[in-house]
């Protein structure tokens, strides 16, 4: 009979086995393979190289355009892959939820993972050109990395999630969510540093989670300070998200099967 | 002890209309509504089970037959955890695990090994139970030499045996299986039920779904009958299986007086009714001697006319060893099926099998023999030996014979040498 493992530890390898075989899935028959997870970013980066320095010149207080830019393409990259997977990761995994019942969130955490993967990549040539370019960074800035990252995560495992569930019931979800990450785009400070965002409208502004976490990527990668102010409402927002969304997914989570 | 299963009342609802909920459709449905001036409800709604109730006692083998759509794959998923009842209580003391879906969730890019750790984390072990289970499960599928091939280079066959093995090496406290038997070559299949039996005997308590009557028999000592949600009989596997194939002949009769259309119904145009083993006299034969003769003899229903046929007639020993390959094609004897029953039968004559245990299955082949259109499988059959004492299985062939022997003939160089 099952000797009694603790059921997170079962969970914990279930989704790493599921991140597995979605990084083969995604990479197995292609020639650039993980490359690709480099690919997207620098050629984001390029064009708006282009357009932002050339064209329309963009402030970004001292530092190289480029790695402006790529500092905040990295994480926004992030959300704009893993929020469709994590969307879609119940719906297309329809004749395993409908047969078998295992913990659902592996999914979506799955689907997330996976993209981290790339996240990570894309991560270690940012930390490359932050070394390339001379840029100084304090340690103490540093330490905050991890937390930033932390909240991104736990923004996206709340979004994610919640839209996976829902995706099963509307399949609007699905190009509605990629609507949303196409606006959210401009409402995040990706193209333009905060700076440029009016003194009396910051506070609604920094109630998008990403305008803080991407502004406190750059602060502590090239700007070599702390965190603004604006990663506590980032974090305090990003957990409410992240409360309701897993909320609504355990709640209607035994009803897939008979929707599916 | 408390039973390891409790279906306590338990209906089941579903809302077929809930998957199409569009904002158009909405739309159109207060459109409706407000043209026709009132409060209707179009909402669908149907009862896969109804007030459902049975235990299953710790160790026990309970069989669920009756036809598509009875409610039986909803009682799985209950069990399961899957899906929740509408009413009433679903109690499952113990881990249950669910052979319904073989490789369920194998990535045809994975390897056969890497499929085996994701497969089995689903399936509720950790990565540690998997490595514990390796080698046994490899044993058992019996892929050894493409366990680092990508699954999508299998064959289907040897797919099934690698989702059977990862599937059965979890040794739960309740084993629900679903009709996953029917794929797969019968000995693959034959190893499958010695896999389940031996659960049996370890205290696994079984619930089982099939369509093989044949499987049920051996496999279950419980069965409930199930029709439109509701348990409609309760009892011996032998007694259900009776009144399940009365309905059977009762359908085929109804379904052979309609139109062309019912063929649509059937893979192949053609199905096997029946398929039994005779003694001389033409009654079913459960227990024989290899020295008597055999008739297996096949019934079937065409539902249009399919013309020129091969018959193909296995029989197999319990442990899955072929015995005897048959085909009438070969043999010089192709079948004419048209529109309708009919029945083809092989005559053995004496059986010449050895004492064991067997069963013989047929195959109705297309005209070229490539595709098979229907497919059957008897009952067990006994065969014994004369003498007493002679051990069963340890002989396939059992000749008719005659012993000689001279007696004080001398002994010359030569014959020694030869």
């Amino acid at each position: 009979m099952i000797a009694q493992t603790n059921p997170l530890l079962k969970l914990r390898d279930l989704i790493w086995a599921w991140t597995i075989r979605t990084l083969r899935g995604r990479y197995q028959q292609s020639a650039l393979g993980w490359l690709w997870a480099i690919v997207q970013p620098v050629a984001t980066v390029a064009i708006f190289a282009v357009v932002f320095t050339r064209i329309v010149p963009v402030d970004t207080g001292g530092v190289p355009y480029i790695l402006f830019s790529y500092a905040a393409v990295v994480p926004w990259t992030l959300l704009a892959t893993s929020l469709p997977d994590m969307a879609m990761s119940l719906v297309q995994n329809m004749n395993l939820v409908g047969k078998i019942y295992f913990p659902r969130e592996a999914l979506p955490i799955a689907a997330l993972l996976a993209r981290i993967a790339d996240f990570g990549i894309s991560f270690i040539l940012l930390a490359i050109l932050v070394v390339i370019y001379g840029l100084p960074v304090s340690p103490l800035g540093l330490l905050f990395l991890p937390l930033i990252f932390l909240i991104q995560i736990t923004l996206l495992l709340g979004l994610g999630i919640g839209s996976a569930a829902l995706n099963v019931f509307y399949r609007d979800v699905d190009p509605l969510l990629k609507l949303i990450i196409q606006i959210w785009f401009y409402a995040s400070p990706i193209l333009y540093p905060v700076t440029l965002v009016p003194e009396k409208w910051q506070w609604l502004y920094f109630l998008n989670p990403m305008a803080g976490i991407i502004a406190s990527y750059r602060d502590v990668l090239i700007y070599n300070r702390l965190p603004g102010d604006y990663l506590l409402p980032a974090a305090l927002v990003s957990l409410f998200i992240f409360v309701l969304g897993y909320w609504f997914f355990k709640r209607v989570e035994f009803q897939f099967a008979d929707i599916i | 002890m408390p039973p390891v299963i409790r279906f306590i009342d338990v209906s089941k609802r579903y809302n077929l209309g809930l998957t199409r909920t569009s904002l158009p459709s909405v739309i159109s449905q207060w459109a409706k509504q407000a043209l026709r001036g009132g409060a209707s409800s179009d909402r669908k709604y149907h009862w896969a089970l109804r007030n459902v109730s049975f235990d299953l006692e710790k160790g026990e083998s309970l069989a669920l037959v009756g036809p598509n759509g009875a409610g039986k794959s909803t009682i799985l998923k209950l069990l399961a955890k899957i899906t929740n009842p509408t009413s009433g209580k679903v109690e499952v003391n113990g881990q249950l695990s669910a052979l319904i879906e073989l490789g369920a969730g194998f990535h045809p890019d994975l390897t056969g090994r890497e499929n085996i750790y994701l497969n089995g984390t689903i399936l509720g072990l950790s990565y540690k139970e998997v490595q514990k289970r390796f080698d046994e499960i490899v044993a058992f599928s019996e892929i050894e030499e493409f366990i680092d091939t990508p699954v999508k280079r299998y064959s289907s066959g040897m797919t099934v045996r690698l989702g059977f093995a990862v599937a059965s090496c979890i040794e739960p406290d309740i084993l629900l299986v679903d009709e996953v038997l029917a794929v797969g070559d019968a000995s693959f299949r034959q190893k499958c039920i010695e896999r389940i039996k031996t659960l049996l005997n370890n205290g696994t308590s079984l619930i089982f779904v099939s369509h093989d009557m044949g499987l049920v028999r051996s496999v279950c000592e419980r069965a409930i009958y199930i029709e439109h949600g509701q348990v409609q009989n309760v009892g011996t596997s032998g007694e259900i299986i009776d009144i399940y194939n009365q309905v059977l002949d009762r359908r085929r009769i109804e379904k052979m007086s309609r139109a062309d259309g019912a063929a649509d119904d059937v893979e192949g145009g053609v199905e096997v009714t029946k398929i039994e083993a005779l003694d001389a006299n033409g009654n079913p034969v459960r227990e024989t001697y290899g020295d008597q003769p055999l008739e297996i003899r096949v019934k079937y229903a065409a539902y249009k006319d399919i013309g020129k046929a091969n018959a193909i007639v296995l029989i197999y020993r319990s442990d899955g060893l072929m015995c005897a390959n048959m085909r009438s094609h070969l043999d010089g004897y192709p079948l004419h099926i048209t529109k309708g029953e009919g029945e083809y039968s092989v005559r053995l004559e004496p059986l010449q099998l050895f004492g064991g245990t067997y069963y013989a299955i047929t195959w109705i082949m297309n005209a070229d023999d490539s595709d098979g259109l229907a497919y059957g499988a008897s009952d067990w059959f006994e065969v014994r030996n004369r003498v007493p004492g002679r051990e069963a299985h340890i002989a396939v062939y059992e000749p008719n014979r005659r012993w000689s022997q001279n007696a004080g003939v001398a002994v010359t160089e030569t014959a020694r040498q030869a």
